[in-house]
């Protein structure tokens, strides 16, 4: 049960990152955005990192078949998520914070106070918690400005991912319970909220590459 | 408080106002695009310049007086602005 809804989240995650980046990308080429390009990069690290993570699992199920994947390559790919992640908070930080305050440096240096030591997986799943929230925290003040409908799904998305991160974090706490698959689930269902708003985008009216 | 307005969104009304709000056929002048971008005159020159070299606006001489239009790749441009915005809107961000 835990492997399958491993590979279905991680599938769910490469297709919808990826997705979301080549919107971002098309984008960034018609319009030439910086926030356009820094979601290109979110996003193409985050569909990169689970794409890695569900590789691992193919390898071990059709090539290895040692009965668990490789430390190295869960690490390394939620390491790659976790740039995909940072680069959407960072997003909302130069909206947020520039030009208008210095108040940045003090909200930048509250993950390294946060992050755990124990090891370098759960680093990563504590960043991406806190950069996660902080997303899901940012769009809903968004929403609150503009009303845009889409923002609630996408706040919801980063919410429910966020969400997912704590519980899965929260699963080596208690090994052998349900936890961890209840952690896939909602990492699945807020990656399709997060699709959601983005699947509406005319995108069929957009000439790419039509300014060269 | 006066509203933040992005490098490119400032571009997105310009070349708004030279599709929508045209005082006459021939084009809008600098002034009036100053006035209707609300931005300087030292600003809007060098955008302009930058607009009209990327073949987004079509300079129009007339009477001795410069007068901006936009080119059909300036709406295709504009309408790319438009999605993306609410392509970023939905993840809180301004493009």
């Amino acid at each position: 049960m835990e492997f399958l809804l491993e590979n279905i989240l991680n599938l769910v995650g490469f297709l919808v990152g990826l997705a979301i980046g080549i919107m971002s990308y098309i984008g960034f080429r018609n319009t030439g955005s910086p926030t356009l390009f820094r979601l290109t990069i979110a996003f193409f690290s985050i569909s990169a990192g689970f794409f890695i993570i569900w590789s691992g699992y193919m390898v071990e199920d059709f090539i290895t078949k040692t009965g668990s994947v490789e430390r190295w390559i869960q690490t390394l790919g939620i390491a790659i998520q976790t740039v995909g992640y940072f680069f959407i908070a960072f997003s909302h930080s130069i909206k947020s914070f520039f030009p208008k305050s210095s108040y940045f440096r003090s909200v930048g240096i509250i993950p390294l106070f946060l992050v755990s030591s124990v090891q370098l997986e759960h680093i990563f799943r504590s960043v991406s918690f806190i950069l996660l929230a902080y997303g899901a925290i940012e769009t809903m003040l968004s929403y609150f400005e503009n009303r845009n409908k889409g923002a609630i799904s996408v706040a919801v998305g980063l919410g429910l991912l966020a969400l997912g991160e704590f519980v899965g974090w929260y699963s080596f706490v208690f090994p052998e319970s349900i936890l961890y698959s209840v952690s896939m689930i909602i990492k699945i269902g807020g990656l399709i909220a997060l699709f959601i708003p983005v699947s509406k985008v005319p995108l069929t009216k957009i000439k790419f590459d039509d300014l060269e | 408080m006066a509203e933040y307005r992005t490098h490119m969104k400032i571009i997105g009304d310009i070349l708004a106002t030279t599709r929508d709000d045209l005082q006459d056929e021939d084009g809008a002048s600098v002034t009036y695009l100053i006035r209707k971008a609300n931005i300087s005159h030292s600003r809007i020159s060098t955008i302009l310049k930058t607009l009209v070299s990327q073949g987004l606006l079509e300079k129009v001489e007339n009477q001795g007086s410069n007068k901006y239009k936009i080119s059909q790749p300036g709406r295709e441009f504009l309408q790319a602005y438009y999605t993306f915005t609410n392509f970023a809107d939905n993840f809180g961000l301004n493009i």
